[in-house]
């Protein structure tokens, strides 16, 4: 059962579905035509220029082109995790991409290379999306992760003092932030995976089943990429911020001013 | 006697404002000392300088006559006790607040009993019910005794204060005076309070950074 092809007019008719919020928006009083614009040409030139890599991609399918592209991925994500945390990236790249790579990687290797186990194990049409999913899911954790933790620290920055003060190392003064953080990055997937398929049907499945597959398939599939997103989310917070610890630092174990942007 | 503290010509340049200028002082054991001067002066600099707070921009900081480092900021550190005007209890409650320093490594094996807790609180006139209080749900001033307990409860004998007796009645303020009447006991302190600086020996006034006097009290 093949999908069925959305052919160039019908391309058309689906922008003219833009006009209905636009006109809306104009009627409210919103003048964000700009804005509107700018975003549908850039989602439709960004997705085919995806489109464009991913058809190269897969049709050569070759390992180190494979990996090549995941590593790209991983150096875009480190980029955007540390401008959207509001830290300074030289202080942090090094440690955010050794937290996302470990944990990607070992995520990814594990579900394809033990749980799906394709003819070979660098198949683009599994390691591409799977690993690319799991890492934006990962980024959002990295995110918040970080964002809380140091913005956390600054704001209680007497109460760390106070507990180095009264004999805690480093480690043990930043614990309660640290575990604040981690929690905060990782509820959301919690959550997820608790109102999974109740509230609405997750991305993946609904891929799935529009490209053909069995309910049951989509299902199983949906289970593993949850559980990969939970494990490296969890994974690579816990690295990148305990890695981030001896770069955020000064000799005397003060948080050093110059590690975090201004807004 | 070989001084606890020495400062030797010590610059503190923070934001490139200058907070602390050429201060040279030195503190040895069981002595009482009180910075005093107006708000902005550099008192709280001076012990966040101490504590490693903030970062020395010229001369050195003596502990113990060692340097000032990153490697011996944790031994100044463990030895004093700092209590600032609105203490951080840092937990929930006042019984975990005054047991929280036992839960890091280096004190791990010195936890106090049921009795050393009631006998620190009955020094400083705190009743032995407020261990089943809340930290939020306490007095300014109870909140500097509560850490002034966790100072003694820690065996430390170096007190770094700042602006301590200013939340205190009469009788509070009486009994952290008994406190500190003890000669092992060294104290570097920030106050305005006349009756506390008349209680200490040496007096270093501060102006704009610089220290502008220092005055010996007769009685120590």
């Amino acid at each position: 059962m093949a999908t069925l092809d959305i052919e160039l007019p019908r391309m058309a008719l689906l922008y003219g579905l833009c006009l209905v919020p636009w006109l809306l928006l104009w009627l409210i009083g919103l003048r964000l035509s700009k804005d509107i614009g700018i975003s549908i040409l850039r989602m439709s030139i960004q997705l085919a220029l995806v489109g464009i890599y991913l058809k190269m991609l897969f049709d050569l399918n070759h390992p180190w082109l494979n990996g090549l592209w995941i590593l790209v991925m991983l150096l875009v994500a480190d980029l955007s995790i540390l401008r959207r945390a509001g830290l300074k990236t030289r202080y942090f790249v090094l440690a955010t991409f050794v937290a996302i790579a470990t944990s990607i990687l070992f995520s990814t290797a594990y579900l394809v290379a033990l749980v799906i186990q394709p003819t070979h194990y660098y198949d683009a049409r599994y390691i591409v999306p799977l690993a690319g999913m799991i890492l934006g899911n990962c980024l959002q954790g990295n995110v918040i992760a970080l964002e809380r933790f140091y913005s956390v620290l600054r704001k209680n920055e007497n109460e760390y003092a106070t507990f180095l003060m009264l004999g805690a190392s480093r480690w043990e003064a930043v614990r309660p932030y640290f575990r604040d953080a981690v929690k905060a990055a990782i509820n959301p997937t919690i959550a997820g995976m608790a109102t999974m398929g109740l509230v609405s049907l997750p991305g993946m499945m609904t891929g799935q089943i529009l490209g053909g597959s069995e309910p049951w398939l989509a299902v199983k599939y949906q289970i593993a990429i949850m559980i990969c997103i939970f494990t490296s989310t969890t994974l690579a917070c816990i690295i990148n911020l305990r890695l981030s610890l001896n770069t955020a630092f000064n000799a005397f174990d003060v948080l050093r001013d110059e590690v975090i942007n201004k807004p | 006697m070989l001084p606890i503290i020495r400062f030797d010509h010590v610059s503190v340049i923070v934001h490139e404002k200058t907070i602390l200028s050429d201060i040279s002082f030195s503190l040895c054991s069981g002595q009482k000392a009180v910075l005093c001067g107006k708000s902005g002066s550099g008192k709280s600099s001076v012990l966040k300088t101490l504590l490693g707070l903030h970062p020395v921009t010229s001369g050195t900081v003596y502990f113990q006559e060692t340097p000032l480092s990153p490697s011996s900021v944790q031994s100044i550190r463990s030895h004093s006790a700092y209590i600032g005007q609105e203490p951080m209890l840092g937990a929930e409650g006042v019984r975990e607040a005054l047991l929280l320093p036992f839960q890091f490594k280096t004190h791990r094996d010195h936890r106090p009993t049921e009795a050393q807790l009631i006998e620190v609180l009955r020094r400083l006139q705190l009743p032995s019910d407020i261990l089943s209080r809340e930290s939020s749900r306490i007095s300014g001033g109870e909140k500097q005794r509560i850490a002034l307990a966790r100072g003694l409860l820690l065996g430390k004998k170096l007190y770094l204060l700042d602006e301590v007796t200013s939340a205190l009645d009469a009788q509070s303020r009486q009994a952290v005076f008994d406190v500190f009447s003890d000669p092992d006991l060294t104290v570097l302190s920030v106050a305005h309070d006349p009756e506390w600086l008349e209680r200490c020996g040496i007096v270093f006034e501060l102006e704009a950074g610089r220290l502008a006097q220092v005055r010996h009290n007769g009685n120590t």
